[in-house]
């Protein structure tokens, strides 16, 4: 019998560390002994990047260019830290083709080609673009690939906006057994009121925190020498966030549809807490900068 | 109107689904205007299906028309697959112009984006910029999503006259450009666009018609040249007129519809005369012969139609054209009654009152036929039940069900797949006499 597949699709804007915490939720999930696989679904191709020491790796979609009957999975599947399965979907050139398009095929090649079953692994990450532009950028979130979906945010306004649209997709796709939510990652928090920004903000999305990872440098140095933190610093603070983080998303069983706010219910929760800050900056003038 | 604002349907915003619409995608229009032209080479950027579609749909339902040596079958196209989807096509695109022109006879060459490229944004102007000292080419961008085939009609002139066409120094004053016949949707074009040309040069007018025309080039290359831009229809090629008037300072003038029989054909060309350089006396005399004749043939006809049923009423399933142009004539020249007519082309919210006031203007009788704007074929059949017409002046849609219906068939409209036109039409003085002759094909008989 075929063991239950965990899979989960992590979002979050363009830029807002995404790929860096997948990547060391699946380092720390992958020393803690469990079978990892990690696809990538960005045209920018650089999700793995932390986890193969820095190289890019052939994606699903240049394969695919050289001629799909010969495409064989082992072209696409490589071993990074620890034993993780990395995979790259891939995509177009910026500013032409269909970006979307590619992530539907390249997902569509490894359901089809029974990649999970071959390669057995414990959980599946998918780290996707999170804007969800259009329908290829949701497809993670559609019947019968992930189970659970995670977004990855900060608190500033454009990350939390598309948060709000993820939660828009989750929503549609719903109704017909697509993906439930099951947490905010709140990334890069270095102050008591960007967490209570996020914390709002989950409140009047009648959804959760998964975790808080704060911004620190040892991320920034271990990326830079192409490592995850996991790998480059295993004894840091920051190592422990991301195993607590792992452990906790791989225990996670909260699978839930979120409430997004209409645009103008997130511009007036905006407005809202632009008043408040000015009102903290007043009265914590030295200790709290915007 | 009998008829209220709930039957101005503007399918463009409408979700609902439509049986058998009496017309095709943008992409449809902008092929049928390519291969219209004689040497004319569609190049198709677009999935293979698109091509193949219009071979059945535009050609085959465009009167039973083989579309040449450069349509159909025979269609360059670029056959995106999905490789091209998300990568783009415009490598693809670039390889299929260049082999194109390099192995084809050809004169002119339109390449017709459709729907994929559009979608993921190739930038196919660009690629055909690289071939335009190579040959004379230009590009549409007509995605099916965007309208339906007389918006491609529309496209395809306007991508003329933006990429291919240069302002001329002169305007020649007996030179005309006709519009508003779109090849194969308007299933007797190549007769229409003949026989306009014919009548007009017997008044030292030429009208450039484009269309089934050879010398394909010069004949494109002359649109500015022209002193006026004539439309015989009510609202297709109004927009190609006006884009043609904003670059080359062309004035226009629209009729609502080919002129079919004597009253009409005289009307269009005293109309005419009033802006063209016609010489009044030679016009008088056309008008004076012809009418003669035309009158003394159709009443070769006066015994069967009167043998037949007096003042029957009849019934319209047309395009705009065509359902004005024939209901005219026979209301006002063979006195039968309109009792309903239905016109398919689904014309713009804007260009209706203009075509209800066309449709109701005789003063032949004392009442108005029930007019309805439809494009779904199932409900169009619905209509037509119980009602007092005996002819039926249609598509071959219904012809299948003219025996329900008790009714005498003639097909007019697009689609025609029970009737093969070549040069058959119904413009000029003879137009109404045609129309009558094939109005008794099958009924005069039997023996």
């Amino acid at each position: 019998m075929t063991k239950k597949i965990k899979e989960i699709a992590i979002y979050g804007k363009g830029g807002i560390g995404k790929s860096t915490t997948t990547s060391n939720i699946s380092a720390a999930l992958s020393d803690a002994g469990y079978n990892v696989m990690q696809v990538g679904c960005d045209p920018k191709s650089d999700s793995t990047n932390t986890l193969t020491g820095g190289k890019s790796i052939p994606t699903v979609l240049d394969s695919l260019r050289k001629g799909r009957g010969a495409l064989k999975v082992e072209d696409v599947i490589f071993e990074g830290f620890n034993g993780i399965h990395c995979v790259e979907a891939g995509g177009p050139e910026p500013g032409v083709g269909c970006a979307g398009r590619g992530i539907i095929t390249a997902v569509e090649f490894l359901k089809q080609e029974n990649v999970y079953e071959e390669y057995s692994p414990d959980i599946v990450l998918y780290d996707v673009l999170g804007d969800v532009v259009c329908g290829g950028f949701a497809m993670p979130i559609r019947e019968g690939v992930a189970d659970q979906v995670y977004t990855v945010s900060s608190a500033d306004f454009m990350a939390i906006y598309a948060a709000n649209n993820l939660f828009k997709g989750i929503k549609k796709y719903s109704t017909g057994g697509g993906a439930l939510f099951s947490g905010l990652i709140a990334n890069s928090i270095t102050f008591g009121a960007q967490k209570e920004i996020l914390e709002d903000f989950t409140k009047q999305t009648k959804s959760t925190i998964a975790g808080f990872v704060p911004r620190s440098l040892t991320v920034t140095q271990a990326e830079l020498s192409g490592k995850t933190t996991i790998e480059a610093s295993p004894d840091s603070e920051q190592a422990d966030v991301y195993r607590k983080l792992a452990k906790d998303i791989y225990n996670n069983k909260e699978e839930y549809v979120p409430s997004p706010l209409e645009s103008d219910e997130l511009k007036d929760w905006a407005e809202s807490w632009s008043d408040k800050l000015l009102d903290l900056k007043k009265q914590e003038e030295g200790d709290f900068k915007i | 109107m009998s008829k209220d604002e709930k039957e101005h349907i503007d399918e463009s915003s409408s979700p609902r689904i439509v049986e058998a619409p009496r017309y095709g995608c943008t992409l449809s229009g902008a092929y049928e205007a390519a291969v219209g032209l004689n040497e004319g080479v569609p190049i198709l950027h677009s999935g293979s299906g698109c091509g193949m579609s219009q071979l059945f749909g535009a050609n085959y339902g465009g009167a039973q028309n083989a579309p040449g040596d450069y349509g159909g079958s025979s269609t360059p196209c670029s056959c995106l697959v999905e490789e091209h989807v998300i990568f783009g096509g415009e490598d693809k695109l670039r390889k299929l112009i260049d082999s194109t022109i390099k192995i084809s006879t050809g004169e002119f060459f339109t390449v017709i984006s459709g729907c994929v490229p559009s979608l993921i944004g190739d930038d196919v102007d660009a690629i055909v910029s690289e071939f335009r000292d190579k040959a004379p080419i230009i590009h549409v961008n007509a995605p099916g999503f965007k309208g339906n085939s007389f918006e491609g009609y529309e496209l395809f002139f306007e991508a003329l006259a933006d990429q291919y066409l240069t302002p001329s120094s002169e305007k020649q004053k007996n030179l005309i450009n006709i519009l508003g016949i779109v090849p194969y949707q308007h299933i007797f074009w190549k007769g229409e666009l003949k026989a306009i040309k014919d009548l007009l040069a017997r008044l030292d007018i030429e009208a450039n018609v484009l269309f089934g025309e050879f010398d394909t080039v010069e004949k494109i290359q002359k649109i500015p040249s022209a002193a006026y831009n004539i439309i015989l229809s009510p609202w297709i090629g109004h927009r190609a007129a006006k884009k043609i008037e904003d670059k080359f300072e062309t004035p226009f003038l629209s009729f609502p519809g080919i002129p079919i029989g004597p009253i009409q054909t005289t009307k269009f060309l005293r109309k005419l005369a009033e802006i063209l350089p016609i010489d009044k006396t030679k016009l008088e005399e056309l008008i004076t012969s012809e009418e003669r004749r035309a009158y003394r043939q159709i009443e070769y006809a006066g015994d069967i139609l009167q043998f037949d049923v007096p003042n029957v009423y009849f019934g319209v399933v047309a395009d705009s054209n065509t359902a004005i142009s024939v209901s005219r004539y026979l209301t006002d020249e063979v006195g039968q009654l309109p009792d309903i007519i239905i016109v398919t082309d689904n014309p713009p919210k804007e260009y209706r009152e203009n075509i209800l006031k066309e449709l109701t203007g005789s003063e032949e009788i004392g009442f108005t036929p029930d007019i309805v704007f439809e494009i779904d074929s199932y409900k169009i059949g619905q209509i037509l039940k119980d009602r007092p017409f005996l002819n039926l002046y249609a598509s071959s849609l219904e012809s299948v069900i003219k025996d329900e219906l008790e009714t005498t068939h003639v097909t007019v409209s697009f689609p025609s797949y029970n009737r093969v036109v070549l040069g058959d039409n119904y413009v000029g003085y003879d137009g109404g006499s045609s129309l009558i002759e094939d109005l008794f094909y099958d009924k005069a008989g039997p023996l």
